[in-house]
């Protein structure tokens, strides 16, 4: 006999499988898909396994195209808009969630708003602006708007700000903390699955950014990962197997940092710890 | 916290409040402000991005009101919000609650592995399910014709093409609940000891207490979901283009059309206006409906 | 004192942000990216011209093969290629050009032209072409290949590369079915009669093999079918709708159209309404014996196993017609050195640059066409040899062809396509309408 604390642990192992199998079939079509050669990848009925299986495919798709210049690129803008994030989100996110001001309320309402504009339409104005700081085929237009904070990050930090009990800044006011050292050595601490969470998203949005590069970088050698990307599909026809093989290529790096940082999320929050 | 002089110290507190926001000040006020402001400016002019644009008031608003191909896309895109939002609300705190299995077997690879479609951009995500949905090679009917089903024709259907979108985007719910799970993460692990010492069960203690401490991250993605449900694009513009017949002209497609592809970027200014002044007073609404069910532990008023 | 440490922690910030503007200037992205290619920074008195394209992929090589080949000519310019992949190639230069900084070439697809030349966009060429230290021979090009490229009776671009439409058709299915392959000369009833002999049905009614594949809701290739029923889309003047996009003339043609999706049976319904997103793969697959389209995905098709190919001229209706896709380059009216720019584009579209566009695409150049041998090839023969039928495409009529009609035409097709009881003539003359409102609205 089953004991029902047994069988209620398989249901739950049965149910996680199920649903990861879901969210794996594209991913595993995607993948036969990148072993094929072209005019087989719409064949009907669909065949699952690439026979033979086209490795060269990856070699091609990464080799006609400098994949490792727009690599290091795509590195250096993202790290950047990392650290940037990080510093100015948190700073602003704190003094949204703690501290009293006149307009404050207000502030944040139209820090919401700014991301209600579609960006079609505030684009050409905004590459006007860059245009004139000389900042064209720079990195910059693409970093420092990050040290000058994110309303998507500083929204989700302010959140998780308001939801610490505010005796563990008193406490530590008590002892004579100032704003600064309290919000680094108190509250840091206390939001860091919501900060790996900021960590996460921006390299992923920065990762995957495609709108903003292709207006400010026009130099090739500039160029990131998703502008190379762009390169398999012309106006007439697309190289479908190449896509395949360099989007899931170029996935892994997130896939890696998303697989380590869940030590982070997996941190969770012990009261008693930070008292202690 | 007593301070002698209580004037002094809320000014004080003010100007802290000031310095520290004041990065986001500055991107505001160069990067923002300004391209929000004259896009408000080209809202009342006719421009081709080619020639200078020519002043004609209030117009392209008028014109609005006329134009069948704006309402449609306003049902388009008010149709799919009703339908995107309380999914990835529901869904991904369901995901979440998955992801949060602490203790089952390979859930760090279970967890990678609902993360990773929400990883891949946009237009290879949205052509794998252009195959999916192929009516006669795709996988979705394959399945269903094993059921003894025959499946829709999906994207080349208008009846079907919005469902199918919005299957799609469901492919993406690892990241809505990737906030979850830090929101779940960030519930003091001695509430629950406390809660299970008063005798609580899995249920109550999922209602009376992660529930409620998770408010705050439930409006966060109830906000965010609504602004970035009513800016659908990617989706449509690769798998559809609107089509078929004006099924999934989602109004940001409409607006990027106007702009970009028959040169009007004066009226699509316009259309982004009227979908400002939408989005805004639909968060207003949240916002403000946040007083009554968000809880948060350390609020200052 | 909390004041005083915010001061010092923003004015951190500055610094940082300074010092990562310095670096990302002058030091990280020297080192990334400039180190690695020297030839990307100017050097010395060089003229650097920007040229931007919409190709890309292996549709690149062809431009990177030509700037290397002029480059080494004329040392004293640079040629700075600007490639954007897909869609959003228009909304990038439509930003450069309101910003004032667009590449000094810029390549346009055809429909595109009266409205930039209209609106300014691009310099006139005829003096260029006439000027005595660089002249341009015009009669060099094969016919046809020209006109798209002016405006007003000025040439204001030069052809890159081009595709008439043209019927595929796979012998493997015509041998099998004893069927003789499409000859010149045939017409629509000749293609109704073959696509009937090859379309296969099993007996649980289910269709195995197709007639032909037909590029679904494509308005642009549609006009094929209109030039050949003797229809016009708009009139001259490039001012009115009614009475040419709802003629009997257009009204034959669509239904004709359809009658081949739902009458006849002949083609299978689109899997998306995407003429090129590949998800109507029936041909490609050696489920359908042809297909209607351009000459793009023939170098794909030339190594499918499932095919042996052999490419048709296209069937005569009431008359004997053909559509030209055509893209070309020009010289931007904010270029500020344009005569630099006329020398590299004259090389780039002249007989120099056709001999590296033949590879890859049509040659637009007649001279190469001979002499490579492609004219008298029995597959590209074919596609050149349709240059001979060419009929004008509605948007040489008016700039705001896109705008107007191009969507109230697709709407028509997208119609008949998905029902099979569409009344045509009604669906037209609605389409008439509403393109008529909308060009009364555009135009000054």
């Amino acid at each position: 006999m089953i004991s029902s604390a047994r069988l209620r642990r398989w249901l739950l192992l049965a149910l996680l499988w199920g649903v990861a199998l879901l969210f794996l079939v594209p991913l595993l079509w995607m993948l036969s898909s990148s072993l094929k050669p072209t005019w087989q990848i719409f064949e009907t009925p669909p065949r699952w396994l690439p026979n033979p299986p086209r490795w060269e495919n990856y070699s091609e798709a990464l080799t006609t195209l400098p994949f490792g210049r727009y690599l290091s690129n795509t590195t250096v803008i993202t790290l950047l808009t990392i650290v940037g994030h990080l510093l100015s989100c948190t700073l602003v996110a704190y003094a949204f969630a703690r501290l009293r001001a006149p307009g404050r309320d207000t502030l944040f309402v139209v820090m919401l708003a700014t991301l209600m504009l579609p960006y079609p339409v505030t684009m050409t104005p905004l590459y006007v602006i860059f245009h004139r700081l000389g900042w064209i085929n720079t990195f910059l237009p693409l970093t420092v708007p990050a040290f000058l904070g994110s309303p998507f990050y500083i929204f989700l930090l302010r959140q998780f700000f308001l939801t610490i009990p505010r005796d563990f800044e008193d406490a530590a006011r008590i002892d004579g903390a100032n704003t600064l050292q309290i919000l680094a050595w108190v509250l840091v601490p206390m939001v860091a699955p919501a900060l790996a969470t900021v960590t996460l998203f921006t390299f992923q949005a920065s990762w995957n950014d495609f709108l903003a590069p292709l207006i400010y970088l026009q130099r090739p050698d500039l160029y990131t990962v998703t502008l190379g990307l762009q390169f398999f599909r012309s106006t007439y026809t697309t190289n479908w197997a190449y896509l395949m093989a360099a989007s899931l290529t170029t996935m892994l790096p997130v896939i890696a940092v998303f697989f380590a940082a869940q030590r982070y999320f997996l941190a969770g929050i012990s009261l008693a710890g930070i008292k202690g | 916290m007593q301070h002698p002089h209580p004037g002094r110290a809320r000014r004080r507190e003010a100007v802290t409040f000031y310095l520290l926001i004041s990065p986001w000040l500055v991107g505001l006020l160069t990067f923002t402000l300004i391209p929000i402001a004259v896009s408000l400016g080209i809202s009342f002019t006719r421009w081709d991005m080619l020639s200078p644009p020519e002043l004609v008031g209030l117009r392209n608003y008028a014109r609005l009101l006329d134009d069948r191909l704006f309402w449609q896309s306003l049902t388009v895109t008010a149709r799919y919000t009703l339908m995107y939002v309380p999914t990835e609300l529901v869904g991904g705190l369901l995901l979440a609650l998955l992801m949060n299995q602490v203790d089952a077997r390979g859930i760090r690879l279970l967890r990678t592995l609902y993360y990773m479609p929400s990883v891949l951009s946009g237009v290879a995500f949205v052509v794998v399910w252009m195959w999916l949905f192929h009516p006669e090679a795709g996988l979705i009917n394959a399945g269903l014709a094993q059921l003894g089903v025959q499946g829709p024709r999906w994207l080349a259907d208008p009846h079907t093409a919005l469902t199918a979108l919005w299957m799609m985007s469901l492919w993406g719910l690892g990241r809505t609940a990737v906030i979850y799970l830090a929101g779940l993460r960030g519930i003091p692990r001695e509430l629950y000891e406390a809660a299970a010492m008063d005798g609580a069960g899995a249920w109550r203690s999922f209602v009376g207490l992660t529930l409620p401490l998770l408010t705050p991250t439930i409006f966060f993605n109830l906000v965010l979901s609504v602004i970035a449900t009513f800016q659908t694009f990617t989706s449509a513009f690769v798998a559809t283009n609107g089509g078929p017949l004006d099924a999934t002209l989602f109004l940001v497609l409409y607006l990027y059309r106007k702009a970009f592809q028959e040169f009007q970027m004066g009226y699509a200014s316009a259309l982004a206006w009227v979908l400002f002044a939408l989005i805004l007073a639909f968060t207003l609404l949240v916002v403000r409906s946040g007083r009554w069910w968000v809880y948060y532990e350390g609020e200052t008023p | 004192m909390t004041k005083q440490t915010v001061l010092i922690l923003w004015a951190a910030l500055c610094g940082l942000l300074l010092s990562g503007c310095v670096a990302t200037e002058g030091g990280l992205v020297q080192t990334v990216v400039v180190t690695a290619t020297p030839t990307a920074q100017p050097e010395g008195a060089k003229i650097v011209l920007r040229v931007g394209t919409g190709d890309s992929g292996e549709g690149l090589s062809p431009h990177l093969r030509i700037i290397e080949q002029f480059e080494a000519e004329n040392p004293d310019i640079q040629v700075q290629l600007e490639p954007v992949g897909s869609g959003d190639y228009y909304a990038r230069i439509l930003t450069q050009i309101a910003a004032g900084d667009p590449p000094d070439l810029l390549q346009i697809g055809d429909d595109a032209v009266p409205m930039f030349v209209d609106k300014g966009a691009f310099l006139p060429l005829d003096d260029f072409i006439a000027s005595e230290q660089y002249p341009l021979d015009t009669s060099i090009y094969l016919p046809g290949v020209m006109a798209p490229g002016q405006w007003n009776d000025a040439q204001y671009l030069l052809p890159k590369d081009f595709s008439p439409l043209a019927i595929y058709y796979n012998k493997k299915l015509f041998d099998a079915a004893g069927v003789a392959y499409p000859q010149e000369g045939w017409r629509w009833e000749d293609l109704l009669a073959t696509a009937q002999q090859l379309t296969r049905t099993s007996a649980d009614g289910t269709v195995e093999q197709w007639g032909i594949q037909l590029p679904g809701p494509w308005t642009t290739g549609f006009e094929y079918w209109v030039a050949a029923a003797g229809g016009q889309l708009i009139d001259a003047e490039g001012t009115t709708f009614a009475g040419y996009l709802d003629s009997p003339e257009v009204q034959r043609a669509v239904q004709f159209y359809a009658d081949l999706y739902h009458k006849y049976g002949v083609a299978p319904l689109p899997a998306d309404m995407n003429a090129f997103g590949g998800g109507n793969s029936e041909f490609d697959n050696g489920k359908a014996a042809m297909r209607l389209f351009g000459r793009w995905p023939q170098a794909g098709m030339l190594q499918n196993p499932n095919l042996e190919l052999g490419v048709a001229p296209l069937p005569a209706g009431a008359e004997r017609a053909g559509v030209l896709f055509w893209g070309g380059f020009g010289i931007s009216a904010l270029s500020e050195q344009p005569e630099a720019a006329w020398r590299f584009l004259r090389y780039y579209v002249g007989a120099q640059g056709a001999e590296v566009w033949k590879d890859w695409a049509l040659p637009s150049v007649a001279s190469v066409a001979e002499s490579s041998g492609l004219a008298a090839d029995p597959i590209e023969g074919v596609w050149l040899a349709e240059l001979n039928h060419l009929a004008d495409r509605a948007y040489v009529f008016t700039p705001f062809w896109g705008q107007t009609a191009d969507p109230a035409l697709r709407r028509v097709l997208e119609s008949v396509i998905l029902d099979p009881t569409a009344d045509v003539a009604a669906l037209l003359a609605t389409a008439a309408q509403d393109a008529q409102t909308a060009l009364d609205d555009l135009r000054p």
